[in-house]
């Protein structure tokens, strides 16, 4: 689903490589946890993944395709198979709960009467039944992260990348947040997950990729979070 | 596509940036009213050129039948046309001729005049009353004793008119017009441009939220530009508009009320005129707010 090739990226006027000569594979359907301190590449793989940045040297691929030679019209369509969840939610304040979400799907093209029957669907999967109405500010975060989930999964992308979705939130909500991505994995959705957060790692018992200045020095299966090596 | 999202945003984003939309379009109505205006000047100076010929032209009238000039001696035979012809022709100093008939004069007088006065029973003139001429070009303005000497002596020859002083001053304002109305324009357009530039950055600015996540969930660029391609379009229709009026109201003040009917000594633009400064201005207007909406979303709102 996710594969790396001796993936270099180098920013322009830095000495080091935001990644160094990264070689991963990621399988349909796998749960990835992408760890490491701040600065040792994560964000620059999931950006490498999105295609929002393209690498100095090496090839991404993505659902079978080596992105950094797409067109970049073809970007979009490409970008529609993946779901993007972010630390401080993303949510658009002057848009109810439903609108948010449908918003994903309004601006592809879908038509409304598929909107209103996907939106609540989504919704309810992400336990926020009831609360479509509600304003991104009258929620807890927890809940904001749960919509801005929903809006990630509602157009059923094949693959899930949440960076550091659990940094906000305290860890009761945290668990929470995890089942429910835990439970999208579970249709199938292949899950890559940067964070910070040793408690959930270790919990989860998932395969972990470990990163340290642009380099790869772990992957285990059913790893934790501070594994000594 | 689904457009109700475009259209609600076309509609926020007019009204978000309502001041920096009424720069816009004040600037555009400025800058293409004087554009306009340069396209009609241009126009009236070749439609006097018609007339009366260029700064390089003198006019050779030929005799015609009950002629004013007592050397005519009836209208200009074809030998006597091909002895003027054979003349000038040879003449160092003549770039062009050609020969005007009866008929092409006649039309010019009824353009100037106006056809009604030439209908009906009683025609103040007809095509037999306009002399035959000869056009001629000098090669340059000031070497034209050598053609006339040679020219006013033939047979069928009845006047030679240089209008070149009186014409001089007259093209030479209606170039000055043209040209400062064409660079006080360029200077306006130019301030479009930054103004137009300035707009988008301002609403890229505020929507970047939105912007960032069409980006993610795989909105086409199209999709994304497409609020600020409207917007682009809507000020310079605007623009375009004010403008077209700002013409229309010269055309009918300055040229049709006062010009024409005042200096009627020579044609002046009408409609047909107006509505090549209004074709001019109908496709610069959208093309100066489009090709920098263009651009400016390929930079801001890059995938």
């Amino acid at each position: 689903m996710i594969r790396f090739e001796k993936v270099v990226k180098a920013y322009p006027g830095q000495t080091h490589s935001a990644l160094d000569n990264v070689t991963v594979d990621v399988e349909k359907g796998e749960f990835v946890f992408l760890v490491g301190t701040s600065g040792s590449g994560k964000s620059t793989f999931l950006r490498l993944v999105l295609r929002e940045v393209r690498p100095t040297s090496g090839r991404v691929y993505v659902a079978g395709k080596e992105i950094n030679r797409l067109a970049s019209w073809k970007v979009p369509r490409m970008r529609r198979q993946i779901g993007t969840v972010f630390q401080d939610f993303r949510l658009l304040n002057n848009k109810t709960v439903s609108e948010n979400v449908a918003f994903a799907l309004q601006v592809i093209g879908r038509s409304r009467s598929e909107i209103n029957r996907v939106v609540p669907e989504t919704l309810e999967l992400v336990g926020l039944e009831g609360k479509g109405d509600r304003m991104p500010d009258e929620l807890s975060g927890g809940e904001q992260q749960r919509v801005a989930i929903a809006r990630a999964f509602v157009n059923r992308p094949m693959i899930l990348i949440a960076d550091e979705p659990t940094g906000n939130l305290d860890p009761t909500t945290s668990v929470g947040i995890m089942k429910l991505l835990d439970r999208i994995n579970r249709t199938g959705t292949t899950v890559l997950m940067a964070t910070h957060d040793a408690g959930i790692v270790d919990q989860m018992r998932k395969r972990v990729i470990e990163l340290d200045s642009g380099r790869l020095v772990r992957d285990q299966a059913q790893g934790v979070y501070g594994f000594q090596h | 596509m689904q457009l109700r999202y475009v259209f609600s945003e076309l509609g926020q984003g007019l009204r978000r940036n309502l001041s920096m939309h009424i720069a816009v379009i004040l600037t555009l109505f400025v800058s293409l009213t004087l554009v306009g205006l340069g396209v009609l000047l241009n126009q009236q100076a070749d439609k006097a050129a018609q007339h009366w010929g260029s700064q390089l032209q003198i006019t050779v009238w030929l005799c015609k039948d009950k002629d004013d000039n007592p050397a005519c001696t009836g209208e200009v035979t074809d030998a006597q046309k091909d002895a003027i012809a054979a003349e000038v022709e040879k003449n160092p100093e003549v770039a062009d001729y050609r020969f005007e008939s009866k008929e092409e004069a006649f039309e010019k007088v009824k353009e100037l005049l106006g056809p009604e006065k030439f209908d009906g029973p009683n025609p103040a003139a007809t095509a037999d009353d306009m002399p035959q001429s000869v056009w001629i070009t000098l090669k340059d303005p000031e070497q034209y004793q050598g053609i006339t000497s040679a020219v006013v002596g033939l047979d069928g020859v009845s006047g030679i008119r240089d209008m070149r002083d009186v014409l001089k001053p007259i093209y030479g304002s209606i170039n000055a017009l043209q040209w400062a109305a064409l660079a006080t324009a360029a200077f306006l357009v130019f301030a479009a441009l930054l103004l137009v530039g300035n707009t988008i950055r301002l609403a890229a600015f505020a929507r970047r939220k939105e912007i960032g996540i069409m980006r993610l969930v795989g909105a086409s660029t199209l999709y994304i530009a497409l609020p600020f391609l409207l917007e682009a379009l809507v000020t310079a229709i605007i623009g375009v508009a004010l403008a077209g009026g700002a013409l229309a109201a010269f055309m009918y003040f300055g040229i049709d009320q006062r010009a024409a009917t005042g200096l009627a000594f020579m044609p002046w633009i009408g409609m047909p005129e107006y509505v090549v400064a209004l074709m001019s201005i109908a496709i610069l207007g959208p093309v100066l707010t489009l090709l920098p909406t263009l651009v400016l979303t390929r930079k801001y709102l890059k995938v």
